[in-house]
């Protein structure tokens, strides 16, 4: 007996030290992100990662009309989606989730970024060829979701080429806007040199990108000579042009086209679902701004998000074309079919104007499968090449030369199909830009930039509601050390 | 030589001692005449004693006297005193101490119920069946002190939560639950035949600590039935047959009601009015249709007995639930065996062996949730016909996401099918009487297979359940690549998962009595365990002919696979442990125990692998001292016990940063895989750790009423939480969470009290009752650092988070707008001290609870706790009675104090209502409760108290009525016994609750008290029979 209880302990002995690599158990056929970058192809797949967050864009582009005199929130009741209601009646306060997206979907772009960006300081980093065009991609990524932080929340804390712990993030300063400022240009302009003039891959970002991004980034901070500069590299490039109808820019099938400088690439073949909104491939934007319950010809069923108000309408003049292209009169529409009497739809409790936004909505042929009513695969235009000759001009007449910024304007309303016109203002070219870009998420910002925010906007307060509140959570999981945004 | 020096000793110590020495020899045997070992026999008055040998045989020798006197007992008999009266040799029968001879199962030992120095509950396997549930954990709601049951659904094969002594983890409560020693996640219950089950051990407080990090959640430890040595055959049939209905249909609109208040609703939003034509009568009652009789049916046999040295149990089992919603769409059945073998394989090894064998099929409907067949129900509008004059399904146009539920049942197709095979193997090697080894091998592998087909369906126009392209049932069309489409088709979902858990236990156990009064014994061991799980699934598209008859992947005629996918993943756990516990007795009135597990596992971060679990309890018997003497009081023991035990319940490999989050983008229109990180990695992760203080009662009060009462102090600390972490961190992308960090404590308190009473089983009317009590507060003590609150379940679509794990609450208290009745004129609105944006007539008015004059609808600054899931009391009583021939027996169980979130109402303008909404606010004077109706912008809507309940509710669970025929007739027909019985369950409900059941469990804890439209529990009338050969 004896012998068997020494042995027993004795194994037990055993058992208990050995356990220790016992309990070494590696996850089956999964890749550590502390043991990754061994390969170009790693390089690929996490910038394809860091590219993923671009998609998140639809809720900036909602915002950037609803917070403007371009749009109402709309959808199925005020608490459907409550943070875009609060925007569009300027009473948005710290506690906002869309706006809480905003600053964490950004973030998530830009670490991902950063988590390439950290090799370019690793000694034992493999070498080949197309390293640093890798990371001027992942600059220009960076620049851009940095870019949309300062436009909503003014100066964010600066992570660059790095990834912070739970600790540091609870220590962690906001810069100044300034700083952010710098940090984009400097993005910019290293990645530049490294981008190719034309996307080898459809939905990369090239050198034409960088510079027009670069030009939006001055514009906003006044710079008006450099952006002058930059935006007419790009338009000297000949590689741009306007296409020929309006009315084809925001299909499917016009993908790609000449006036594309930057698009968010979406897909219509995954479909989802609403409970992740940031997972999807497809373009949320469009079925949620597309008309409710929706049956009938043209179009399809959609949430009724994002409807342009009766002051957006009234701003076209009857002959220009691009009312139409933007806003779509339902009624008037219905009317004018076949068999009115055959097509329906419902009016959401979140408001009704009549109008829906033509631009970016859910059409036959353009569902994403295999949900109905949620994405398409309409990509996001980011930057046309209109804008960019808009930007030129307001760049160009700002800096004391108004003939260049003459042409730019009429190359843009010649397209449209309506008359020449002479700038006799500044804001000539302000209100082209509204009628040539308006429920494309740009109105808010440029109301912000060129101070005309208070006198366009219901309920907007100079020197508060230029920049959204950061969402007070964030500043206490930030360590309750952040200043909120002034008025809030 | 030796002889004569013998001799000569006797002769001189005769001579020298006045008082002669006796010795008295004789067997001791409990009153069903098997011997019983280990008594005491004391002589009465001194320290003189023995103890019976194995045998029950015992030797005493001390000086006789006139009045010479033993006692004797055991830890499980009834003392007794017996006159010597110049005898020599004495035979005894002790009787069982009345309740106390149980033996109670506490891991990796057994004890008894008075030697007992922890908190536990004991449910005979008797009481489990007779309840006639499909799930042992539902049998138990009501049955125990300090274990609060809820149910998830009432649909057959659905789940229950098991909390012991309340919440304590944001994450989860589920305790560990071991039969015969192996463990069964509460998913797997469902495969346990209630009618294998001998006991229930419910390990509560502290001294649960023996299973060490996984002890938090209390322990339910199931044993099954074995058989008894030298018993002949006894087989035993056993079955019932039933009917079971809804307890509850809703009260909602009919047609006309219906159209009267859309009209008025539309009207206030100034919209055109639907319905120009309003006497459309009753409509239809959608509830109606989907709401059927089902059936239930069980049948067990079993066999059981033993020769000499072996004890055999079989059992067979078979079980069929239909439900009451979806008939047979959602129906579960299982097939059960059991095998449980002991034998003697020499005089010192004896072997236990288990095997259970089970085969479940479940197949269910959507439940629950936005989109579930009930929630569809309650909102479909009573002016739409089932099926249209032209024969479709009518597609309830005007709300999108809800659909037409009969048509829904009918388009569901899955089924998932369990095998189970849980065994054990174990040898007991007797060195001597005091040291036992154990050595087993315990396994539990369980294959599922689910298979979910989805045929080409179409709802209506814009309905997010459509699955084909139009009305016609069209395939949709997939672009794969440029201008190339094909056809999606009907698909097909398989997965077959497989699990194998291994756990090996080794222990030596060591039970010695020094001096008849120094009872010691030990317990010292090592276990190894691991987990492995496997899973892989596919999708395939292309399923012919829309059809269930080729409702399998290898059919698929999908063009090129192109749109099939694969999906599959893989883990392994594993939990290296040693433990060892020591109990010491002195002369049955006082003991002490202490228990220390280290505990070592694969889930927690390279800097926390290990981790020390102690406990220390003891008890003081009173009634055994000698200063007692209060007649009345039998027996009176009180308890105590502390320890620190830990909970080990989150995903495996949580410790690390993967690259398991999604970066998926468009390039070249072609979907592109890449890398992200998904959960941010936390190299410090560790067990949650749970201090458990007990102090408890036993008493015995004229030998017939039980009385047990605890009190307890669960506090835990380092909460495994996801908690919130800054945007700035990014891992709030596709694919990606926040880390899982150690941050976070909760305390639960209760008192506890359990009565059983029972008068003499032998007289002719024998009267028993069961009562038992729980009041448990539950407190969030303290958040992680920087976060206020972590937020729960959403109120309605889109309009907040209704519950909150805050500091000071209740995890997953109710938070929203208070409100305080209804402005009636605009009047009031005007001289309302309080300004309420938008207000108008018949707008509920709320409360400022900040007192800035001003109801904030922009952020959380006026809202408050609006109450909680968690019942402030649960009691549970049982009664029976037995005259003669006829039994009768009866389960009652409330929940007191718990509220309600109504949210199965689609807040749509034109979903169907529940019928308050006639009371509506029409003008001034009205109503001061239900606000107006309205299609246009409206606060109302949002999360107030408005929409939280009373879920208190009484509920009659089981009530039975039973005949026991006569033995004589029985003999002639070669029965031993045979029982008719006649029962009913959840026959009466009593509750203000609105909704379908007030018994509202849920999967997450913080989602716990919102009613999606719960599946509710059927209402069964059953007939059963049992008979015994």
């Amino acid at each position: 007996m004896k012998k068997i209880l020494i042995l027993f302990t004795v194994s037990l002995a055993i058992g208990i030290t050995a356990c220790k690599k016992f309990l070494d158990v590696d996850p089956p056929y999964a890749q550590d992100a502390e043991n990754y970058f061994l390969t170009e192809e790693d390089y690929d797949r996490a910038l394809t990662g860091a590219y993923d967050l671009l998609q998140a864009s639809f809720l900036s582009v909602w915002i950037g009309d609803i917070a403007s005199d371009n749009t109402i929130a709309g959808g199925e009741s005020v608490n459907d989606t409550r943070g875009l209601h609060q925007i569009d009646e300027m009473i948005h306060g710290g506690l906002n989730d869309e706006l809480r997206n905003v600053l964490r979907w950004n973030y998530t772009g830009l670490t991902r970024a950063n988590f390439i960006l950290e090799q370019q300081a690793n000694p034992d980093a493999i070498e080949f060829n197309e390293k640093d065009h890798f990371f001027a991609e992942a600059k220009f990524l960076r620049a851009f979701y940095y870019f949309e932080l300062v436009k909503f929340f003014g100066g964010v804390p600066l992570i660059v080429d790095e990834r912070i712990g739970v600790e540091q993030s609870r220590q962690i300063e906001r810069a100044s806007i300034e700083e952010v400022y710098a940090q984009i240009e400097k993005d910019l302009t290293e990645a530049i040199p490294e981008l190719n003039p034309v996307a080898l891959i459809k939905g990369r970002a090239t050198s034409g990108a960088a510079k027009s991004l670069l030009g939006k980034v001055y514009l906003y901070q006044d710079k008006f000579a450099e952006a002058a500069t930059i935006l007419d590299e790009v338009i000297g490039s000949n590689q741009y042009s306007l296409i020929a109808d309006y009315n084809d820019l925001f299909t499917v099938a016009s993908e790609g086209n000449t006036e594309s400088v930057f698009d968010v690439e979406y897909s219509g073949l995954e479909g989802g679902g609403y409970n992740c909104l940031v997972c999807l491939e497809g373009n949320a934007g469009p079925g949620f701004n597309g008309i409710r319950q929706y049956t009938g010809p043209v179009y399809g069923d959609g949430n009724s998000y994002n409807l342009p108000t009766q002051d957006l309408y009234n701003a076209f003049s009857a002959s220009d074309p691009r009312r139409d292209a933007t806003i779509l009169d339902i009624e008037a529409f219905i009317a004018a079919q076949a068999n009115p009497g055959s097509i329906s739809y419902a009016i959401g409790a979140g408001g009704h104007t009549g109008y829906y936004n033509n631009k970016y909505i859910k059409r036959q042929g353009e569902i994403g499968l295999p949900d109905n009513d949620l994405t398409s695969p309409v990509n996001y235009r980011v930057i046309r090449y209109a804008d960019v000759l808009l930007m030129a001009a307001e760049a160009h007449y700002l800096s004391g030369n108004p003939s260049t910024a003459q042409t730019y304007l009429n190359i843009v309303r010649e397209r449209a199909g309506m008359p020449t016109l002479t700038i006799s203002s500044v804001n000539d070219i302000w209100n082209e830009r509204r009628l040539e870009l308006s429920c494309e998420g740009h109105r808010f910002f440029d109301l912000v930039r060129t101070g005309e925010a208070a006198s366009k906007i219901d309920g907007f307060i100079a020197g508060k509601h230029e920049l959204f509140p950061i969402p007070q959570v964030e500043i206490d999981l930030a360590g309750g050390n952040w200043a909120q945004n002034p008025g809030y | 030589m030796k002889s004569v020096l013998f001799l000569l000793q006797i002769l001189l110590l005769s001579s020298l001692s006045f008082a002669q020495e006796i010795t008295i020899s004789g067997t001791v045997k409990d009153t069903k005449g098997e011997p019983v070992p280990f008594a005491s026999v004391k002589v009465k008055g001194a320290n003189e004693g023995a103890e019976t040998d194995i045998s029950g045989v015992y030797n005493l020798t001390t000086t006789n006297a006139i009045d010479l006197s033993l006692i004797i007992f055991s830890p499980v008999h009834e003392k007794k005193e017996i006159l010597v009266a110049g005898r020599t040799s004495i035979d005894v029968v002790l009787e069982g101490i009345k309740e106390f001879e149980e033996v109670v199962v506490v891991g990796y030992g057994e004890s008894t119920s008075k030697e007992l120095t922890g908190a536990t509950s004991k449910v005979s396997g008797e009481d489990v069946e007779k309840m006639n549930l499909s799930r042992m954990d539902q049998s138990l709601q009501g049955q125990v002190s300090g274990v609060n049951i809820s149910t998830n659904s009432g649909s057959p094969g659905g789940s229950s939560n098991i909390r012991i002594r309340g919440l304590s983890t944001f994450g989860n409560n589920n305790p560990l639950i071991l039969v015969d020693g192996v463990v069964y996640d509460a998913a797997g219950l469902n495969a346990l035949n209630p009618s294998d089950i001998e006991s229930i051990n419910v390990l509560k407080d502290a001294t649960a600590g023996i299973y060490g990090v996984r002890a938090a959640n209390g322990v339910i430890i199931v044993t099954t039935k074995k058989g008894k040595l030298n018993a002949k055959p006894s087989v035993e049939y056993n079955a019932y047959f039933g009917i079971q209905q809804t307890s509850k249909k809703l009260n909602l609109l009919n047609a006309q009601e219906y159209a009267v208040i859309k009209n008025e609703m539309f009207g206030n939003g100034g919209e055109p009015l639907p319905f120009n034509n309003t006497n459309l009568g009753i409509g239809t009652n959608w509830q109606d249709s989907i709401f059927q009789n089902a059936p239930v049916q069980s049948h067990n046999f079993s066999i059981s007995g033993g020769s000499q040295n072996t004890r055999y149990s079989i059992g067979l089992g078979y079980f069929t639930q239909d439900g009451i919603v979806g008939g047979e769409k959602a129906t579960f059945s299982r097939y059960n065996s059991r095998l449980n073998f002991s034998t003697d394989m020499s005089e010192k090894l004896k072997l236990n062996s288990v095997f259970l064998f089970s085969n479940d099929v479940r197949s269910g409907l959507p439940e629950n949730g936005l989109g579930s067949v009930l929630y569809n129900t309650v909102n479909a509008f009573p002016t739409s016909p089932i099926i249209t004059p032209n024969g479709n399904f009518s597609y309830l146009d005007e709300v999108s996401d809800i659909i037409n539920p009969v048509a829904q049942i009918q388009n569901q197709f899955n089924s998932s099918v369990a095998d189970k095979f849980v065994g054990k193997e174990e040898f007991i090697y007797d060195f001597n009487d005091h040291f036992s080894f154990t050595n087993s091998f315990g396994y539990n592998y369980a294959l599922v297979d689910s298979k979910v087909f989805s045929p080409l369906v179409w709802y209506g126009p814009g309905k997010f359940a459509n699955t084909a392209a139009n009305e016609d049932l069209e395939s949709p069309l997939v672009e794969i690549a440029e201008d190339v489409f094909i056809e999606r088709g009907a698909s097909v979902y398989e997965e077959r998962a497989s699990f194998l858990d291994l756990t090996y236990e080794s222990y030596l156990n060591y039970n010695k009595t020094f001096k008849s009064i120094h009872n010691v014994k030990g317990t010292l061991g090592a276990t190894v365990f691991q987990r492995k799980g496997e899973s892989l699934s596919g999708i395939a598209y292309g399923i012919p002919n829309n059809s269930l008859d080729f409702a399998d992947v290898s059919a698929s005629t999908a063009d090129g696979g192109f749109l099939n996918n694969t999906f599959s993943y893989e883990f392994k756990e594993r939990l290296v442990s040693a433990f060892i516990r020591a109990e010491y007795r002195y002369a049955s009135k006082y003991m002490v125990s202490g228990i220390l597990r280290r505990d070592g596992s694969s889930k927690f971060g390279p800097n926390n692998r290990f981790g020390i679990f102690p406990t220390i309890s003891g008890a003081w018997i009173v009634n055994e001292e000698d200063f007692f003497d209060v007649k009345m009081i039998d027996f009176f023991k009180i308890r105590a016990s502390f320890g620190v035990s830990g909970n080990d319940q989150i995903p495996n490999f949580a410790y690390r940063a993967l690259l398991d989050g999604e970066g998926v983008y468009v390039f070249n229109d072609i979907i592109t895989q890449g890398v992200a990180i998904g959960r941010t990695g936390n190299p410090d992760l560790k067990w949650e750790t749970t201090r458990q203080l007990n102090i408890g009662a036993d008493l015995t009060l004229w030998k017939r009423l039980d009385f047990t009462t605890n009190y307890f102090v669960k506090n835990t600390f380092d909460l495994l939480f996801q908690p919130d972490v800054s945007a700035v961190l990014g891992s709030y992308g596709p694919g990606g969470f926040p880390p899982i960090i150690n941050a976070g404590d909760v305390s639960n308190r209760g008192i506890e009290i359990e009565l059983g009473y029972s008068t003499n089983p032998d007289k002719d009317l024998v009267v028993g009752a069961n009562y038992n009590f729980t009041a448990i507060t539950n407190k969030v003590t303290s958040v992680p650092d920087g976060i206020d609150f972590l937020p729960g379940a959403n109120f309605g679509v889109g309009a907040g988070v209704a519950t909150r794990f805050e500091e000071g609450f209740e995890i997953g208290y109710f938070h929203g707008y208070e409100t305080a009745g209804i402005f009636q004129t605009q009047e009031e609105i005007d001289n309302h001290p309080v300004q309420q944006a938008n207000a108008q007539p018949g707008d509920l008015i709320f409360v400022d609870q900040n007192g800035d004059g001003i109801i904030n609808f922009s952020d959380d600054s006026d809202k408050t706790d609006l109450g909680s899931p968690i019942p402030d009391f649960i009691m549970g009583l049982s009664l029976n009675a037995k005259y003669k021939s006829f039994d009768f027996s009866t389960n009652i169980y409330a929940a007191l104090g718990q509220e309600i979130i109504r949210n199965y109402e689609r807040n749509q303008p034109y979903a169907n209502q529940l019928d308050y909404v006639i009371d509506r606010w029409t003008g001034p004077g009205s109503t001061n409760i239900h606000p107006r109706v309205t299609s246009g912008p409206t606060n109302n809507t949002i999360f107030s108290s408005y929409y939280v309940e009373d879920g208190s509710f009484v509920r009659l669970r089981n009530i039975q009525v039973g005949y026991t025929f006569p033995s004589n007739m029985m003999n002639k027909i070669k029965v031993q016994s045979l029982r008719i019985y006649f029962a009913v369950n959840n026959l009466v409900t009593y509750t203000r609750y609105l909704g379908f059941d007030p018994d509202v469990g849920s999967g997450g804890v913080l989602s716990a008290g919102v009613d999606y439209g719960i599946y509710p529990q059927a209402r069964t009338f059953m007939g059963g029979i049992q008979l015994k050969f």
